[in-house]
C-alpha cells in the first residue's frame, strides 16, 4: 500500500486538501472563511512542492507504471507548487478590492495544480490526457472567472474553444499512437519504435506535439494567448504565464525523450519551426503594445520559444537548460505580475504601459524592481536571465543547430526594445499620477523576486545547489 | 453479409448526419443531427463488439450532454438567421483545408492496415464486455477513476461559480428557521383594555 | 467480404475533418463549434475502439470511456462560459470576438 501511494503523495495531499478541507470549510458562515481557505490552499501547495524531497527517492513508478515520480517530476513539481502557493497570496488583495473573494478560486487553483502534477509525472497517454485536461478544465473557468466583466468571460470563451480544438487534435495523435504501437504506455511506445513502425507512430507524435505546444502557446498556436492575458484577472494571467508553461513544457521534454528518443530528427525539425516562430512572433507583436499584460503575453510567446532551443539539442544538457531558463522565468514573471498588481491609481487598476510614465519620481522602489526584472528578461549580465539564456542556447550550440540560436539572439535583441522603452518611460518620462501605496504583500514580492534575480546571478552557493538539482532531473531522463 | 452491410448504412448515417450538424441553418436542427451521429456512432461501437461503451454513448451523450446543449440552445435568445452569414465565404478555403486533412489522416491512419479485420470474437476468459470493464477498471485503472472523478468535480464547481447568482430580496424557505420557531416568537398576547382601543 | 480497420479509421477521419471544418466555417456561432468539438472526441472514441478490438486489447475502450468521461465536463463547462458571455454581451458571435486576431 505504502509502496503503491508514495510516488503519488503528493497529488493525494492536493486532492484532499482541496476536495475534503478547503470545500467543507467553505461551507462555513464565517467572514474569515476566504482567508483561511487561502492558508490551506498554501500550506497544500507548500507540502506538495516539498513531499517528494522527502519520501523515498527510488521508488518511482506506481499503478503499473502510469504514473512516474522521478527527480525530473519531483523538481517540476516544487518550481510548480512554489507557483501557485505564490498566486494564490498574491491573488488575495486583488480579489478583494474587485469584490471577487469568493473561496472557488482556491480551490479551483489548487486543482489546476493537481492537473499539472500529473502531467509531469505521466508515464502513459492515459496518465496524460487526465491530467492535461484536468489543468485546462480549471484553467478555463480561472480566466472567466471575473464573470461579470465581458473582457474576462470572453478570454474564458476563447481559451475555451481553442484549449479544446487543442485537446482533440491530441487525443486523436494519441489514438494513432495507440494504434500504431499498440501501447498506450511510454515504454511499450518506445518498444515499438525499436521494431518496424507504420507512418501512423510519426503522424500521432505530429499531432501530439501540436496539442502540447498550443500549451505553452507557441507559435502558430498562440492565437489566444494576448486576448487571454489581457482579459484574466491579473493574478490569474501572472499565474498562466508560469506554472502551466511549466508543467507543459516539461511533459513535451519527456514525451520527446522518453518514447519518442528514437524519432528524434522528426522532432528536431518540428520544435525548431515551433521555437523560431514563437521568437519572430513574440518579438515583433510585442512592439506596438501599449497594455502592459498584452506585452507580457507576447513576451512569454517569446520566451517559450526561448525555452524551446535547448530542447533541441536532444541532450542531457538541453534539458537541464530548458529547466533553468524556465525557472529563472518562472521567478520573473511572479515578479513582473507583483509589480503589475501595485499599479493602482485612486479609481482602481490601470494596465496600460504609459500609467508608469514617470514611476521614479513617484514610487522609486517599485521603479528598480521592475527596472531589474525587465532588464533581466533583456538577458543583461549579472542578472539571472542572462544565466537562464546562456544555458538555454549553449546546448544547441553544442549540437550545431546555428541558425537557430542566431535567430534566438535577434529576437532577444529586438525584443530588448519593448523592455527597454518600459525603463526609458519609467525613469525619463514626465511623471503620472502616482500609484496608491500597494499593500505589503505585493511590495515584498515583487522585491524578493528581483532579490533573487540577483542573487541566482552572482552568488555561487544559491547556484550550484539549484544546478545540480536541475542535473538530476535532467539525467532522470535520460536512464 | 449483414455485418457489413449494417456497417455501410450507419458509417453512412453518422457521416451525412455530422455534415449536417455543421451545415444546417438551425442550431436546434443541428443538436439534433449531433444525436442521430451519436446513436450511428453507439451503432458502430455494438458492430465493434464495445457494447458498454454504445450504451454510455447513449447516456452519456443523447441523455445528458445533448440536452444540455438543447437548453442552452434555447435559453440564449440569439437571432440565428444573422449567424450563417459568412458560412459561405468560409466554404471554398475550408473545404481545401479539409480535403487535404483528410487525406493526410487516410494516409497516415488507414492504408498501413489494408487487410486487417476488426471483428468482436468473444473473450478467452469468457467475459462479456461489461465485466471485462468493471475488472479493469477498479482495479489496474482505479486511478485513473480517482482522478477523472475530480475532473467532474471541477467541471461542477467550475459552472456553479460561474452561473449561480445569489439575489438578494429574494425569500427562500429556511426549514430550521421554521422547525426552531416557538409560539413565544411567533404571538403576542395583548391585553387591551375595553374602551382604550389599540393605541392607535 | 468484411470490413477491415481501414473502414472504421477512414470513418473516424472523415467526422474529425468534418468536425475540424465546421470550427473554421462557423465562425459565427459558439453553440455550433461546441458541437463541433463533441465531434472531434467521437471520432477519436471511434478510432480507440477500433484499434481496441483489432488489437483484442482492454485499453483502448478505457480510454474510449474516459474520453466521454472528460467529454462531458468540458461541454459543461464550455456552456457555463458561454452562459456567462451571453449575459454580459447578448450575443454569441465569435467573429466579434476575433478568435483569429494576434
Amino acid at each position: 500500500m505504502w509502496m503503491t501511494l508514495q510516488p503519488v503523495l503528493g497529488e493525494i495531499i492536493l486532492a484532499i486538501t482541496a476536495s475534503q478541507f478547503m470545500l467543507l470549510t467553505g461551507l462555513s458562515k464565517s467572514k474569515k472563511r476566504p482567508d483561511l481557505i487561502r492558508l490551506m490552499a498554501v500550506v497544500g501547495l507548500l507540502a506538495f512542492a516539498f513531499v517528494g524531497f522527502v519520501t523515498d527517492r527510488n521508488v518511482t513508478e506506481t499503478f503499473g507504471g502510469a504514473f512516474i515520480n522521478d527527480d525530473f517530476a519531483r523538481y517540476v513539481k516544487l518550481i510548480i507548487g512554489l507557483a501557485g502557493a505564490a498566486a494564490i497570496v498574491l491573488s488575495r488583495n486583488y480579489l478583494r478590492s474587485e469584490r471577487l473573494d469568493q473561496y472557488e478560486f482556491s480551490v479551483l487553483l489548487v486543482y489546476a495544480v493537481l492537473g499539472m502534477g500529473i502531467m509531469v509525472s505521466s508515464n502513459d497517454l492515459l496518465t496524460l490526457y487526465i491530467g492535461v485536461e484536468m489543468q485546462a478544465l480549471a484553467l478555463y473557468v480561472l480566466a472567466a472567472f471575473n464573470r461579470d466583466s465581458l473582457r474576462a468571460s470572453e478570454a474564458g470563451l476563447k481559451y475555451f474553444v481553442l484549449g479544446a480544438l487543442s485537446s482533440g487534435i491530441l487525443l486523436y495523435g494519441a489514438s494513432l499512437i495507440y494504434g500504431y504501437s499498440g501501447s498506450l504506455r511510454f515504454d511499450g511506445i518506445a518498444l515499438a519504435l525499436q521494431g518496424d513502425y507504420g507512418p501512423g507512430l510519426v503522424g500521432g507524435m505530429i499531432f501530439l506535439l501540436c496539442g502540447l505546444a498550443f500549451k505553452i502557446s507557441a507559435a502558430p498556436f498562440h492565437m489566444w494567448t494576448p486576448d487571454v492575458y489581457e482579459g484574466a484577472p491579473t493574478p490569474v494571467t501572472g499565474f498562466f504565464a508560469g506554472a502551466p508553461k511549466l508543467a507543459a513544457i516539461a511533459l513535451i521534454a519527456r514525451v520527446l525523450y522518453e518514447p519518442f528518443g528514437d524519432l528524434a530528427e522528426g522532432w528536431t525539425l518540428a520544435l525548431m519551426v515551433f521555437a523560431g516562430l514563437s521568437m519572430v512572433v513574440g518579438a515583433l507583436g510585442g512592439l506596438m503594445q501599449t497594455n502592459i499584460k498584452r506585452l507580457m503575453a507576447y513576451s512569454s510567446i517569446t520566451n517559450m520559444g526561448y525555452a524551446l532551443v535547448p530542447l533541441t539539442a536532444g541532450t542531457l544538457a538541453g534539458v537541464a537548460g530548458m529547466l533553468t531558463f524556465m525557472t529563472i522565468y518562472v521567478v520573473t514573471v511572479i515578479g513582473v505580475f507583483a509589480c503589475i498588481l501595485q499599479m493602482r491609481i485612486r479609481n482602481g487598476i490601470v494596465e496600460q504601459i504609459s500609467d508608469l510614465s514617470g514611476l521614479a519620481e513617484t514610487n522609486k522602489g517599485l521603479a528598480i524592481t521592475l527596472t531589474v526584472m525587465m532588464v533581466s528578461l533583456i538577458g543583461i549580465p549579472p542578472f539571472a536571465g542572462f544565466w537562464g539564456k546562456w544555458f538555454a542556447f549553449g546546448p544547441a550550440i553544442g549540437a550545431g543547430h546555428y541558425f537557430i540560436v542566431v535567430l534566438a539572439l535577434v529576437a532577444s535583441v529586438v525584443g530588448a526594445f519593448y523592455y527597454l522603452r518600459i525603463i526609458r518611460l519609467m525613469w525619463f518620462a514626465e511623471a503620472n499620477e502616482g500609484f496608491v501605496a500597494a499593500p505589503r504583500i505585493e511590495r515584498s514580492f515583487s522585491l524578493v523576486s528581483a532579490v533573487l534575480l540577483l542573487a541566482m546571478g552572482i552568488l555561487p552557493f544559491i547556484t550550484y545547489p539549484g544546478l545540480n538539482l536541475i542535473r538530476d532531473a535532467a539525467s532522470s531522463l535520460f536512464g | 453479409m449483414l455485418p457489413v452491410l449494417s456497417f455501410y448504412l450507419i458509417s453512412s448515417v453518422a457521416i451525412a448526419a455530422a455534415f449536417m450538424v455543421v451545415a444546417s441553418r438551425n442550431p436546434v436542427h443541428s443538436v439534433m443531427f449531433l444525436i442521430l451521429t451519436f446513436f450511428s456512432a453507439a451503432g458502430l461501437f455494438v458492430l465493434m463488439g464495445a457494447e458498454f461503451l454504445a450504451l454510455l454513448l447513449v447516456m452519456v451523450y443523447v441523455g445528458a450532454v445533448a440536452v444540455l446543449f438543447l437548453f442552452v440552445v434555447m435559453m440564449l435568445d440569439v437571432d440565428f438567421s444573422e449567424m450563417k452569414r459568412g458560412f459561405f465565404s468560409y466554404f471554398p478555403m475550408g473545404g481545401v483545408v479539409a480535403v487535404i486533412l483528410l487525406m493526410e489522416l487516410i494516409v497516415i491512419g488507414g492504408s498501413y492496415f489494408a487487410d486487417s479485420e476488426v471483428t468482436p470474437e468473444p473473450r478467452a476468459d469468457g467475459l462479456s464486455n461489461i465485466e471485462a470493464f468493471g475488472n479493469v477498471l477498479f482495479t489496474d485503472y482505479a486511478f485513473f477513476f480517482e482522478a477523472s472523478g475530480l475532473i467532474l468535480l471541477i467541471a461542477m464547481i467550475g459552472a456553479i461559480v460561474l452561473t449561480l447568482r445569489h439575489r438578494t430580496g429574494v425569500r427562500r424557505q429556511d426549514i430550521t428557521k421554521q422547525v426552531s420557531r416557538t409560539r413565544k416568537d411567533g404571538v403576542e398576547l395583548v391585553e387591551i383594555e375595553s374602551g382604550a382601543g389599540t393605541g392607535e | 467480404m468484411t470490413i477491415g480497420l481501414t473502414e472504421y479509421l477512414t470513418v473516424a477521419a472523415i467526422i474529425f475533418v468534418i468536425g475540424t471544418f465546421g470550427i473554421f466555417v462557423n465562425r459565427k456561432n459558439v453553440i455550433i463549434i461546441m458541437m463541433c468539438i463533441e465531434l472531434l472526441l467521437l471520432a477519436v472514441n471511434i478510432n480507440f475502439v477500433a484499434f481496441a478490438t483489432h488489437m483484442g486489447d482492454m485499453a483502448g475502450q478505457i480510454f474510449a470511456m474516459f474520453v466521454l468521461t472528460v467529454a462531458a465536463a468540458e461541454a459543461a463547462v464550455g456552456l457555463a462560459i458561454l452562459v456567462v458571455y451571453f449575459r454580459n454581451r447578448g450575443d454569441i458571435a465569435v467573429e466579434d470576438i476575433n478568435l483569429m486576431k494576434g
